[in-house]
């Protein structure tokens, strides 16, 4: 007889290994699916805002966690990317790339988000070759040179300062009247201004990226910038925010808001039951590892309450 | 399992390289690391195979993969 799980976690970050590691304590037969382990938080080597940790970097605060929830012998992982999700009576049925098909109680969303791309002329045509979407892994190759981050968010902030250890000269590259990090990277923006190693270029969006067929080496502005709206730039890094894996979830009748983050309560219960979520791809204001992490917990309670009054 | 040629470009830095070079130790394939920071050489060794300069960028028997993508490293390692 097919197995079936009280909670399938699709999504391998730390919102869906904190989830199982709950799952696990709560004696709950859990099954993680997971296209890549580790997720977003792997893209920064700096965390210093994780309680009891004064500073690690994601991949190790990723590891430890999907460590801890492996020490459960409940919670089992699949390394694979999940195609469709269907209810059939009060079982949820969960299919991978390959076909393979799992059934649950209950599911658990922790899907986070994609990248965000720019859609503009250019941007493909050059990924890879002066546009690019991870600081820590193509940062290297702009020893000397002058690049630009486009975004205005903390992560934006944070790849602008850790971009300044190879590039001379970062620019800033923001729509908005004000970047907004938090008030500690805000303090390293500002210091590397300071240091002449950073400006930031307000009220102006990337309309064009152009090269000479190998490599980047203008962006067009929308607005001119000290008389030109021809950017000058060896490179470009694109952090202009994420868009939340919720397709799946979508496709149950789950609640989204206008931006697609699925809509949850306190106890990150969505409005079909048996179906919860948490991390990057809910509702709210704030997300961070430790925010993710906690309303996966929420989840995976929420899921053993629902679980156990089943059974009742 | 048959012997494989390959060369992982990466730097110390890189997350998705670190995760490349965790899955290959995880299912015991051999590989050489060439880092591209280190090494300007190395550099223009990654842009000539992989036209472009983003990392990792991985070549098993000369085939040539572009960041982490776990399929096609298993295609070409025959690992199933
Ligand atoms: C540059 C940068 C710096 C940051 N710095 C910090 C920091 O210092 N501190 C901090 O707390 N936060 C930081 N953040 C935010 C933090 O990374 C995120 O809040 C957190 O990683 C979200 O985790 P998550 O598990 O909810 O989502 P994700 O990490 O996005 O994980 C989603 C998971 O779902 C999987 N998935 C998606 N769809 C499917 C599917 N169909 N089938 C199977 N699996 C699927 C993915 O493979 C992945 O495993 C930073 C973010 C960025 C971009």
């Amino acid at each position: 007889m097919t197995e079936i799980f009280d909670t399938i976690i699709i999504g391998g970050g730390v919102t869906g290994f904190s989830a199982a590691m709950y799952a696990g304590r709560l004696k709950l037969n859990t099954l993680v699916i997971s296209a890549i382990r580790g997720g977003t938080i792997i893209l920064t080597n700096d965390i210093a805002n994780w309680p009891g940790i004064k500073q690690t970097d994601g991949i190790t605060l990723a590891k430890q966690i999907e460590e801890h929830a492996l020490e459960y012998p409940e919670v089992k992982v699949k390394d694979a990317k999940v195609v469709k999700v269907v209810k059939t009576k009060e079982i949820y049925e969960v299919q991978i790339e390959d076909g393979e098909k799992f059934q649950s109680k209950t599911i658990i969303f922790a899907t986070g988000t994609e990248w965000k791309k720019l859609n503009v002329p250019g941007e493909k045509e050059y990924t890879g070759n002066g546009v690019h979407y991870c600081a820590l892994c193509d940062g290297y190759a702009y020893k000397g040179k002058t690049i630009a981050v486009i975004g205005g968010a903390d992560s934006a902030a944070k790849e602008a300062v850790l971009l300044t250890q190879w590039a001379s000269k970062v620019y800033i590259i923001y729509r908005g009247t004000k970047i907004r990090p938090e008030p500690v990277n805000m303090t390293r923006v500002e210091n590397k201004i300071k240091e002449g190693k950073m400006e930031i270029v307000h009220n102006t969006n990337v309309v064009e990226i152009k090269g000479d067929g190998k490599r980047v080496t203008h962006a067009m502005l929308d607005k001119p910038y000290k008389g030109s709206k021809e950017f000058k730039i060896d490179g470009l890094f694109v952090e202009i925010g994420h868009i939340p894996q919720s397709q799946l979830a979508i496709s149950l009748g789950v609640n989204v808001n206008k931006k697609g983050d699925i809509i949850i309560d306190r106890g990150a219960t969505t409005n079909v039951p048996g179906i919860y979520a948490a991390g990057d791809v809910v509702d709210t204001k704030f997300k961070q590892a430790i925010t993710g992490s906690a309303e996966g917990v929420l989840a995976a309670y929420s899921v053993y309450e629902y679980v156990r009054n089943e059974k009742l | 399992m048959a012997e494989h040629t390959v060369i992982v470009y990466s730097t110390d830095w890189c997350p998705w390289c670190t995760k490349a070079k965790d899955w290959l130790t995880k299912n015991n394939v051999k590989f050489e690391v060439h880092d591209p920071e280190k090494n300007p050489q190395y550099g223009e060794e990654l842009a000539t195979k992989s036209k472009q300069t983003g990392i990792p960028v991985i070549d098993i028997d000369g085939h040539i993969i572009i960041g982490y993508d776990e399929a096609s490293m298993k295609k070409y390692l025959e690992i199933k």
